[in-house]
């Protein structure tokens, strides 16, 4: 059984459509890729899989193991294993990492989470309050430690490679092979790429613009298309309209 | 002391608060005695304030002072613990300082204090260089419906010396009416620390009327931890502080208002000297149908002054009510103050995020209000922890 399947998913923001139509399957330790230009609604996309609520299902089903979780508020996503690493989490002022964490640790449980907290390199701001004055690069690193804590069977994450130095990339990319390595599914946006070199597999790649999943391929396939020519002639070429390349 | 002006402000209501007719509760005599079990009232009450029965120094229910074990094991310090009414028989400096600070005329409730109270209340005296090594905890409740509690606390932490009090006001579940009048006159000697943490926990009828005065001598230092959580008819209070020579205050209030309560709830620091300095903080979490007036002071008398302010308001009912009132008054060029105020709603976006964690809303709201109430205050770590504990206590009770 397909982990989570997206049937004709359409996500209004303020009443305004901003996905149309996508439909994706995700098997369980698979890793995709979604790629788009600005604004192509790809964090739209996974605000609304998380069931945030600044965005409402305006069409088509969310499936996690078959079972619908379209209505389902967010929390409850999350104890079904979905989770996200959001791209720009607020900053929380008086709210430490460590309570967090812990209520986190209570709800989840956690084995090895001290070992995750110093292979992120988050252990030493855990007395911080949230996201408050963070780096990008310390705040990607948390939200990803966050990610893991929940032990989620499938872990989306939102631009994880965008304003952060090389290390932390190195890093983030090391985190998501843990996080395959134990069944968890990702699903990995990016309009950079700069993460996908640094990966030993990823399953497919979906080309979002203007709100439609407009491309699914294996990632030999598009990436070389799409890092050459960028998204709209990368497009083209992939779908035999424009000039084919060599692998 | 003028009698027949204290006689004459029995009828003088206090400028902020809603206004109580004393007579018409009752005033159980005033007894000093040695506890030889804590009263079973006080023992239901104190773990609402985050007090251990077996530790408390000093007890007082209704009129009844009680000494304690505990309070004798200080003295081996020099450390005194007492009612102040025996106090003020056998130690000259008890009535040398009494009714020094606090004006018995400044309205209806010192004055019936001062008039009708029996002295009861703590006096608590650390000599010089005296760094007590356990915090002194001291526990005030009502045990009887419709009663008035009069509490008349004198502490004086001598030069270099450092003491940690902790006092909890409370009621035992079943007493619904009353008055509690608190008069606190607090000396903190030459370059010597108090910390004065207080945690209220009262019920829908009752009044609560404090009257707090603190003098810091050069180089002293004072802190004040107040927190009140429980549903209250009415409180109202506003310890004024006056600091010398580079003398420092940081109070620090923390309300959680609830049903229809009435919280008046104000601070005010006076920077008598060169060198002082205050910060006024806090944090207003309000609920239901209730007021809160956050009034902050700080008065520069001198140059080379410092103070801050700043009153935080989160509304959690569409029904509550929050006034915030800072006032920064320099009086001479070279005093630096300024406040911050601001009231809100807990953000939306932060719910969101924690719910995407797997916080229920009630979860994350409690998350989200415990933060807000988190203030790095300087206090001792064993009493963060126990502040810690009630203000996680805290945290649930003003999400409902």
């Amino acid at each position: 059984m397909a982990l989570l399947e997206l049937e004709k998913l359409s996500v209004c923001v303020e009443g305004k459509r901003i996905i149309e139509e996508a439909s994706m399957v995700v098997e369980p330790s698979e890793v995709h890729v979604v790629m788009g230009p600005n604004g192509s609604g790809k964090s739209t996309l996974l605000s609304a899989i998380m069931g945030l609520k600044n965005t409402s299902i305006c069409g088509g089903r969310i499936l996690l193991e078959g079972r619908d979780i379209t209505s389902l508020p967010s929390y409850e996503r999350a104890k079904l294993g979905v989770s996200l690493a959001h791209q720009q989490p607020p900053e929380i002022k008086g709210v430490k990492l460590r309570e967090v964490a812990s209520a986190m640790i209570k709800k989840y449980g956690c084995s090895d989470c001290m070992i995750l907290a110093k292979t992120l390199l988050v252990d030493n701001f855990m007395n911080r309050d949230l996201f408050v004055g963070f780096s990008g690069g310390e705040k990607k690193r948390t939200e990803l430690f966050l990610v893991m804590l929940q032990k989620p069977k499938l872990a989306m994450l939102d631009e994880p490679d965008s304003g952060v130095d090389v290390e932390s990339i190195d890093l983030i990319a090391r985190s998501i092979e843990s996080l395959r390595s134990r069944g968890t599914s990702v699903i990995l946006v990016t309009h950079i790429g700069a993460i996908t070199e640094r990966l030993s597999r990823i399953d497919k790649v979906h080309l979002l613009i203007q709100g439609r999943i407009v491309y699914t391929g294996s990632p030999d396939e598009v990436l070389p298309v799409v890092m050459k020519f960028g998204y709209r002639k990368g497009l083209e070429i992939l779908t035999g309209k424009g000039e084919r390349i060599e692998h | 002391m003028n009698t027949s002006e204290i006689e004459k402000a029995l009828e003088k209501p206090a400028p902020y608060g809603p206004d109580i007719d004393l007579s018409k509760y009752k005033l159980e005599e005033a007894v000093v005695e040695e506890a030889r079990d804590i009263d079973p009232g006080v023992a239901s009450a104190a773990p609402r304030v985050g007090l251990e029965a077996g530790k408390l120094m000093y007890v007082q229910a209704n009129e009844r002072a009680l000494y304690t074990a505990m309070a004798k094991a200080l003295s081996k310090y020099g450390v005194l613990v007492l009612p102040t009414r025996e106090a003020l028989e056998k130690i000259p400096k008890a009535r040398e300082l009494s009714w020094r600070l606090v004006n018995p005329a400044r309205d209806k409730y010192t004055a019936a204090a001062y008039l009708y109270g029996g002295e009861v209340g703590y006096f608590i005296y650390v000599p010089p260089r005296t760094k007590v090594p356990v915090p002194v905890y001291t526990c005030l409740a009502i045990t009887t419906n419709n009663t008035i509690q009069f509490a008349h606390n004198v502490v004086y932490v001598d030069e270099e010396a450092e003491a940690n009090l902790v006092t909890g006001c409370a009621i035992p579940h079943g007493v619904k009416e009353g008055v509690h009048v608190g008069i606190s006159e607090f000396y903190v000697a030459r370059n010597a620390k108090l910390t004065f943490t207080m945690v209220h926990a009262w019920a829908d009828g009752l009044h609560v009327r404090p009257r707090t005065v603190v003098k810091v001598e050069e180089g002293g230092e004072y802190v004040n931890y107040y927190v009140t959580y429980s549903p209250v008819a009415s409180i109202q209070t506003y310890p004024v502080v006056y600091l010398e020579k580079n003398a420092k205050a940081y109070l620090a209030s923390i309300i959680a208002s609830s049903k229809t309560g009435v919280y008046d709830i104000g601070a005010s620091s006076i920077l008598e000297e060169p060198g002082a300095s205050a910060e006024n903080i806090s944090r207003v979490v309000a609920r239901d149908e209730s007021s809160v007036y956050a009034r902050a002071e700080i008065e520069a008398l001198e140059s080379n002054t410092k103070g801050h302010i700043e009153c935080l308001g989160l509304l959690l009912s569409p029904r509550a009510f929050i006034s915030s009132i800072p006032i920064i008054t320099s009086r001479k060029q070279g005093a630096v103050l300024s406040h911050e105020a601001a009231i809100g709603l807990i953000a939306q976006r932060e719910i969101d995020y924690l719910m995407s964690r797997g916080f229920t809303e009630d979860e994350a709201k409690a998350v989200l209000v415990r933060g807000f109430m988190n203030i790095d205050a300087p206090i001792p770590p064993t009493i963060k922890k126990q502040v810690d504990q009630i203000l996680d206590m805290v945290a649930k009770h003003a999400v409902g």
